[in-house]
């Protein structure tokens, strides 16, 4: 039996895994945890021979497909795209469902939160290997169940609850604008095929999508009197629903309140894998968005603003796990924009952004879980009262330190010396100064370097407050049990040599998606449509500095947190002041939630409503109250005839029917 | 009841009838109705009568025809049958029984 | 010698109004039933007169069928009754009325 015949079996064992846990977790020791390690990690032996395969043959590709309803179906599909996601969620879920048995043991309900992540984990495999959109949309809305579910999980603190409930009316947002996108796509695609859709053929499943882009692109549509292609309006909704799930701005403002989940959970769904989930989407639809004119300029920009903008906010967050979540809507920012240069450097974009997500799934996930660690062994993640803690945990804080090279992207350039982060965001701010160079927009570039800096800087800032110095209050502490620090060696081995070590053969792997696998698309003509000029290839010759830049940065960042941090050169007591107005402004968010909440829900939704709903009320105040009492006064007369007795209402129907039987009768005999 | 008096005059007999009608003369009037409706329909349908005739005059039992028929075209109804049958038992014995004490 | 279709049903529809009858005006709820089950069994006389006069088994087999699910039905009915006769010490359905809003 072939490998490939198995795939399915990637989102189903956990998805067993689930219920098993969720029915006998609690019997078991340690919340039933066995059964989901057991699961994804026979998930994660599949998903990586698959890989293995299908890197030997390049042509290969795994399609499954079933009849489900009309002239819908379930399948899967397996191309190097979904391959490489395939193993890297589930290499980082089983790593963290490790690390979670040593984590949740205090806790009151592991089976519960076994369960969640389990269903969690199928979900998101059933997302990376939908082979058609409608199937993706509800793993897409299963994930952000399990996300509402798991941030909440402890729900009895407040705090958590509304976390849970904004992290999934924000995420809506982007889901309704995804699936008006499909819907908008089905009509169009149902106008193609004039209505008739012959047996077996699946009209939402991608590669029918694929290959009539063109058809789509001829469509166009008035929106307030600009001619918008139908194929630039699809992409442009589904990228709003990546940009909910993958918190871009300005849907990000989930985010950062998610952290009041559990740490692994934080680690697993809010940074390594589901927010991947919209990035994976617009890869997913590539061709669809260099098809379709301007979507693409719109990723680079979101993308590259929401890197800096994120970024900004990072510097000046306490709590250890806001700055990682911050972070990570940063790190997003950078994928979007990978995405988004994909404008002038076709299907290599592909690689480029996926080879940074999977980078930043090891090192985030990495990050989290040393952050959990220390939570967990001193039970504060506020970084003013620690410090020190190196002291403590060394292996834990050696651990972090390697996270933080990868985040940052420390590597000599020309080399493959380098930790992942390096090669992976070196390729995405190398990309955009192509993009300038192409386009002749550098604002993506700046953004991107700019982006970088602060990147560099605030997570040394947070290094150098957590663990080193001296600590600021009295914490014990202790290092974690080998449960958790076992996956955190490993993943600090991926996040410090996974980059250099595939980076060429990644980067070639997953651009090969769309050349000559499951569609055989050609991203230049579509392109064409795209009204998008893609640079010649080889055009790799940038200048030295250029080169260097991103280097350059990150060690400036590294050394301003070091002095102002590590050796206290400035005494940021005076710099950190609720007068320093920026400061002030980074440290309030920008005011977002002023403006989102104080402002947009409060003054406009509310108020907005309250009045429309009081015009509204009085207008029909009367016509209401008039209908009620002419349907009481029917209702008291009739209540007569409803004796509750079924001979009565038996002796009605006969006599009914005798006397249409006569009026039919008598009509036939006049007529 | 039986105590009751029995009074054999004009008025009693009347009084009698019509306390005896009095509350039966509605579904009377609607049954008497009713079957005059169908009745009339019945009659006045023309119903093809010529040939449809039982068939094997000779052998007029259907015994076998329908027992083919049961365990043949309408097993699967039938067994549905015996189980609705004894679920429908065994919820009136339960129900008919009530609580021993 | 064929007795003609007609007489069947008009047999069937005289049945069908006592059953009517009884249905409408009788309190007690075992008069009741049985009023039913005599509109049902009209209901049957017309199935097999039909069925016999198109030389078709389908209709008898039919016939067997709802007999049975009549017996089923029966059962439970009188089940419900005796309980109902335990809890009220009556069958009088007019004073039954524990369902009624």
């Amino acid at each position: 039996m072939a490998v490939e015949d198995l795939a399915f079996l990637i989102p189903l064992l956990p998805a067993l895994a689930f219920v098993l846990t969720f029915f006998l977790g609690k019997k078991l020791p340690t919340g039933g945890a066995i059964i989901p390690i057991a699961a994804i990690s026979l998930s994660f032996l599949i998903s990586i021979s698959i890989t293995l395969k299908l890197l030997a043959n390049p042509e290969m590709v795994i399609h499954q497909s079933y009849n489900w309803f009309a002239m819908f179906n379930i399948g899967i599909l397996v191309d190097p795209l979904a391959a490489v996601m395939l193993s890297m969620v589930t290499f980082v879920s089983l790593l963290i469902h490790i690390y979670s048995v040593g984590y949740m043991s205090h806790d009151k309900a592991p089976s519960r939160y076994f369960a969640e992540t389990a269903l969690f984990t199928a979900s998101m495999l059933g997302l990376i290997l939908s082979d058609n959109i409608l199937q993706l949309f509800i793993c897409w809305e299963l994930v952000g169940v399990c996300s509402y579910l798991l941030i909440g999980f402890w729900y009895e603190k407040p705090s958590a609850a509304s976390a849970a409930k904004k992290a999934f009316l924000t995420t809506r947002i982007g889901d309704v604008m995804f699936l008006a996108g499909i819907v908008i796509l089905f009509s169009d695609l149902f106008k193609i095929f004039n209505g008739t859709i012959p047996e077996g053929v699946y009209i939402l499943r991608f590669d029918e999508i694929f290959t009539h882009i063109p058809e789509i692109a001829a469509m166009n549509a008035n929106i307030l009197g600009m001619e918008v292609s139908h194929i630039t309006l699809i992409t442009l909704l589904f990228f709003g629903g990546a940009v909910g799930k993958s918190g871009q701005f300005p849907l990000h403002v989930w985010l950062p309140d998610a952290m009041e989940g559990p740490t692994t959970v934080s680690a697993l769904i809010h940074a390594a894998t589901m927010v991947t989930a919209g990035v994976y989407l617009v890869a997913r639809t590539f061709p669809m968005f260099i098809a379709a004119p301007d979507s693409l300029m719109i990723v680079t920009y979101v993308g590259a603003f929401t890197a800096i903008f994120a970024a900004t906010m990072g510097i000046v967050m306490n709590d250890l796990k806001r700055v990682l979540a911050y972070s990570t809507i940063s790190q997003l920012g950078y994928m979007m924009l990978g995405l988004g240069i994909g404008a002038v450097i076709g299907a290599e974009a592909i690689g480029i952004s996926l080879f940074h997500l999977v980078n930043h799934a090891f090192f985030k996930a990495l990050l989290f879980l040393c952050a959990g660690s220390v939570i967990h062994a001193v039970g504060t993640h506020d970084m003013r009262q620690l410090g020190g803690v190196a002291k403590v945990m060394p292996l834990t804080a050696a651990t972090m330190l390697a996270a933080s090279l990868a985040l940052a992207g420390i590597g000599i350039p020309g080399t493959s010396i380098g930790t992942s982060g390096f090669f992976s965001k070196d390729a995405i701010i190398e990309n955009a100064y192509l993009f300038g160079e192409t386009t002749g927009t550098w604002i993506p570039y700046v953004l991107a370097i700019v982006a970088a800096l602060l990147t560099s800087l605030y997570i040394f800032r947070l290094l150098f407050m957590t663990f080193y110095g001296k600590p600021r209050t009295n914490y014990g502490g202790h290092e974690s049990p080998a449960s958790m620090t076992v996956p955190l060696t490993i993943l600090a081995v991926f996040a410090l040599f996974f980059g250099g070590l595939t980076s060429k053969v990644f980067n070639e792997f997953v651009s090969g998606t769309f050349v000559n696998n499951f569609v055989n698309m050609d991203i230049n003509e579509l392109a064409t449509i795209g009204g998008y000029h893609l640079a010649s290839h080889g055009h790799h010759h940038e200048p030295t500095l250029i080169l260097w830049m991103p280097m350059i940065v990150a060690l400036a960042g590294l050394l301003i947190a070091f002095l102002i941090y590590g050796l206290k050169v400035v005494n940021m007591d005076s710099l950190v002041s609720r007068n320093n107005a920026i400061y002030k402004l980074l440290y309030n968010r920008y005011y977002q939630n002023a403006v989102f909440t104080n402002f947009f829900s409060v003054k406009v939704i509310y108020e907005g409503l309250a009045f429309a709903g009081s015009f509204i009320d009085r207008g029909f105040d009367w016509l209401v109250k008039w209908t009620g009492e002419i349907m009481l006064e029917a209702g008291e007369s009739l209540r007569q005839f409803q004796t509750g007795a079924v001979q009565n209402y038996a002796t009605a129907v006969i006599i009914g029917v005798s006397l249409l039987v006569i009026l039919v009768k008598v009509v036939m005999e006049v007529l | 009841m039986l105590n009751k008096e029995v009074s054999f005059t004009l008025m009693g007999v009347i009084t009698s009838v019509y306390n005896y009608l009095k509350p039966r003369i509605l579904g009377m009037m609607v049954a008497f109705l009713f079957l005059a409706v169908i009745l009339v329909a019945v009659f006045s349908t023309a119903w093809p009568s010529l040939d449809q005739i039982p068939q094997n005059l000779e052998d007029q039992s259907n015994i076998q025809g329908i027992g083919v028929l049961i365990f043949t075209e309408f097993v699967v109804p039938f067994e549905i049958l015996a189980i609705v049958l004894l679920s429908a038992l065994m919820g009136a014995i339960y129900m008919a029984k009530g609580d021993d004490k | 010698m064929m007795i003609p279709i007609v007489f069947y049903l008009a047999l069937a529809a005289i049945i069908f109004s006592i059953g009517l009858y009884g249905l409408m005006t009788q309190r007690s709820g075992i008069r009741i039933l049985m009023c039913v089950e005599l509109m049902l069994n009209a209901a049957h006389i017309n199935l097999v007169a039909f069925s016999s006069y198109n030389g078709d088994l389908t209709g008898q087999v039919f016939t067997l069928f709802s007999i049975a699910l009549a017996a089923a039905e029966a059962a439970i009915g009188f089940a419900i009754l005796m309980s109902l006769y335990r809890m009220k010490d009556t069958i009088n359905l007019d004073s039954i009325n524990i369902l009624r809003w």
